[in-house]
């Protein structure tokens, strides 16, 4: 059974959380400060931690440093900031993603899921990646969209291949830029004209896209179609139409 | 903070010169008669030479040409000694010229008895003009004196007054006036307050300890004499006394007199006590009680808006945080999720509170423009990004509407704080929601127009009457029509129009009239992007 770790100040949070992903079979551990938090996962080994980032005892940043100097179990960040450079400097300092308060439990599932399945294939080696109708074999370096191949330029996969490489998981725009033009060649402009191509080649619908998902202010995230049918759609889903000029 | 830290070395620096100067002061004799004559030991040897350098030049003169009017070549020394050091050397000027006259020109030569009547009348004249015009010149050099010391302590003033009018808070008012006293005084002069939290809780300005509680001891028992003090560990003596509360209603002033004095202290503390009643006159005129009163009541009020929005985020926003996520669990819990009326209870409660949520986000954005103002971070961002965030944002808002797309696939990129114009757009949406009837279509579009690339919300709502309109986007406006059927604080639309505005965007509403429908739209300016670079990058 999948084991994951709360650590969070808040006995609602933690109680809500507890319930959640207890009703998905998860088996669940609390913590209440940092130091407990520490050493609940030192003692026990845990496959994924849901850490908030105001603990009483220390900062919630300094925690996931501590946790990143020994492990690299799936840690996900429970944010009140909505400030985007927080998120880019958690996401650096070795978070998997982060979930903004007040968030539903479905997109933490979401969020956890893909952090978890991304461990899974580092330790697996599964070369294929899936989102939708889209699967990307990461060693052949083939991409097809519903069984049809599709010709991508080398920079087009590059981005495409940086963001599979972490499915469902959010990867900041330095961290693509890096990626795909290395040094200091390249610029948000750049890649945000590239991901408009490859949107293109792969989105069912580039004007609405639904798999090369935009995080405002911090990066993009490979949308897996699993994990989109639940995130933020938990209460009901509205109805959408579209109209393409 | 540096600058307050340059400005403390900046006075210590000062406050050292100064302490030199007094040191070189206190190590002249005593003695009145040689105090005067070392003050006045050059201007004396100046003025012989120049009475000196008279008769040389006469002599020399008077090999070659007899001379008649000796004496009015004695004048010169006279003026220049008087304009240049008063009236006392102008006067020793004259008696050595006579003297000179007499005993190198006036038969019989080389000794001081004159023979001949008409010299005597001559150097008697020669003496009382010499008196005058020394006289005069001495008045017209102290005058200039007095004039240039004046426009000195207006420049100074002057100077004064404009550093207060560009402090912020009473933090820095207060440097400013030790500042000035500082200079005014010569000595370095430290505020000190009653209770320090009204300086921002300064315990660093280098008073002593002793001196401090002196000063406190004097505030409290309001002791209108002041009272030196000396610091046992530096042996640097300090004159402290009360300001009266009508002056700057600040506590006391320490003025530090520098190394122990002894017998000096008295005199040294007299002087600056006279001193210090100018200076604080002046303070009394240029009214900076009120304006550090002023300053003290803003910083005080700041940092209550800043408890309150931090403490309201915070408070508010964490059992929120519960309810929705306790309420999204409850949605997939099995006996609920079966239970069509527990089921939309829970919905009920969930947009209750996401509703909150967003109120809570409005107040908190506004007062932040308020305290701060906005400040965007801009970056290249793909309109159909912009969409989508909003749309992402409003979904469960919109998911009774009938929501449809209408975007233009060529829209350029826009240089923009792409979270300030996606919060804004997600406003618009959120207005449409609140204001058409369940069911009816919302339509987004985006397309390019000219060098403006414009979003926009098309409702089939309640429309605005022409009044409204003009209304639109000011703080706090809310419709009469819609005061009791929908609740809202009048913020969001002035938030988005904040926000599109600090993008250098702007936001307009259109509308046939009431029940009509509205189209609010933002327009964000497109700057030119094309550039070689770019082709170059995406080849591979």
């Amino acid at each position: 059974m999948t084991k994951v770790l709360v650590i969070d100040d808040e006995a609602q949070i933690r109680r809500f959380l507890r319930a959640g992903f207890e009703l998905h079979g998860f088996t669940v551990l609390e913590a209440e400060t940092a130091a407990a938090g520490l050493k609940a996962a030192t003692m026990t080994p845990v496959d994924l931690i849901i850490l908030d980032l105001n603990l009483p005892d220390l900062e919630g940043s300094e925690v996931l440093e501590r946790i990143r100097s020994w492990s690299n179990v799936p840690v996900i960040v429970l944010s009140i900031h909505a400030d985007e450079h927080e998120k880019v400097r958690l996401l650096k300092l070795g978070a998997d993603d982060y979930v903004v308060k007040p968030f539903g439990i479905s997109e933490l599932l979401a969020r956890g899921d893909a952090a978890l399945r991304r461990h899974l294939r580092s330790t697996n080696r599964d070369p294929v990646v899936r989102a939708g109708p889209l699967s990307i074999d990461l060693v052949s370096r083939m991409v097809t969209l519903s069984g049809k191949r599709v010709q991508l330029t080398r920079k087009e996969y590059a981005l495409l291949h940086g963001l599979a490489a972490h499915a469902g998981l959010v990867v900041t725009h330095q961290q693509l830029i890096r990626e795909i033009w290395g040094g200091h060649a390249g610029n948000i402009q750049y890649l945000r004209i590239l991901v408009r191509k490859l949107r293109q080649k792969v989105e069912v619908d580039p004007t609405r896209p639904a798999m090369i998902v935009s995080e405002s202010g911090v990066g993009y995230r490979l949308d897996q179609g699993a994990a989109a049918n639940t995130v933020g759609g938990e209460f009901r889903t509205a109805r959408m139409t579209h109209n393409v000029r | 903070m540096s600058t307050l830290q340059e400005r403390r070395t900046l006075l210590d620096l000062t406050a050292g010169l100064l302490n030199n100067d007094g040191a070189q002061e206190r190590a002249r004799p005593d003695t009145l008669w040689l105090n005067l004559l070392a003050a006045n030991a050059i201007p004396l040897v100046a003025t012989f030479a120049l009475v000196w350098l008279a008769t040389i030049s006469l002599v020399f003169v008077s090999y070659f040409v007899p001379l008649n009017l000796v004496s009015l070549a004695y004048m010169l020394p006279v003026v220049v000694a008087a304009t240049q050091w008063g009236l006392g050397l102008g006067v020793v000027a004259a008696v050595a010229g006579a003297a000179a006259a007499d005993f190198f020109f006036y038969p019989p030569l080389y000794s001081l008895v004159i023979r001949d009547p008409q010299n005597v009348v001559d150097l008697i004249l020669f003496l009382l003009v010499a008196l005058v015009a020394s006289n005069l010149a001495a008045r017209l050099k102290s005058e200039v004196v007095v004039s240039n010391r004046r426009e000195a302590e207006i420049k100074e003033l002057h100077a004064f007054s404009q550093g207060l009018a560009t402090c912020l808070n009473s933090r820095d008012l207060i440097f400013a006036v030790q500042d000035y006293l500082s200079n005014a005084l010569r000595h370095r002069a430290v505020l000190i307050a009653k209770v320090q939290e009204d300086l921002g809780g300064d315990e660093t300005d280098g008073v002593p300890a002793q001196v401090r509680r002196e000063a406190v001891k004097l505030i409290d028992t309001n002791a209108l004499r002041a009272s030196a003090v000396t610091d046992p560990r530096s042996r640097k003596t300090w004159l402290v006394r009360v300001i009266l509360p009508d002056i700057l209603g600040y506590g006391a002033i320490a003025v530090e007199l520098g190394d122990a004095l002894g017998e000096g202290t008295e005199t040294a503390a007299q002087h600056i006590e006279t001193l210090l009643d100018e200076a604080t006159l002046t303070l009394k005129h240029l009214k900076v009680k009120e304006a550090i009163e002023q300053a003290t009541i803003n910083y005080r009020t700041e940092i209550l808006r800043d408890a309150l929005v931090g403490g309201v985020s915070h408070e508010l926003r964490s059992p929120l945080t519960s309810i929705l996520g306790s309420c999204s669990v409850l949605n997939q819990m099995p006996a609920i999720a079966n239970d069509g009326q527990a089921k939309s209870l829970v919905e009920a409660v969930a947009d209750q509170a996401g509703q909150l949520d967003n109120e809570i986000r409005d107040l908190l954005n506004a007062t932040r423009i308020t305290a701060k103002g906005v400040h965007p971070q801009l970056t290249w961002t793909d309109p159909t990004d912009i969409v989508s965030g909003a749309l992402k944002q409003k979904e469960r808002r919109l998911a009774s509407h009938w929501v449809t797309l209408d975007v233009a696939r060529d829209v350029p990129l826009v240089h923009v704080d792409s979270i300030l114009v996606e919060q804004a757009l997600g406003q618009l949406l959120e207005n449409a929601a609140k204001y058409s009837p369940i069911g009816s279509e919302i339509k987004i579009s985006s397309r390019c127009d000219g060098d403006h690339v414009v979003l926009s919300v098309q409702d089939q709502g309640s429309g605005l009457t022409p009044d409204e309109k003009q209304h639109l986007g000011k703080r706090s406006f809310r419709s009469d029509r819609h005061a009791l059927g929908v609740c809202g604080s009048g913020l969001g639309l002035w938030i988005a129009s904040t926000f599109i505005a600090a993008n250098g965007g702007s936001l307009c509403a259109e509308s046939a009239g009431p029940n009509l429908g509205t189209t609010m739209s933002l327009r964000l300016p497109v700057v030119l992007a094309d550039t070689p670079e770019l082709a170059d990058a995406l080849n591979d």
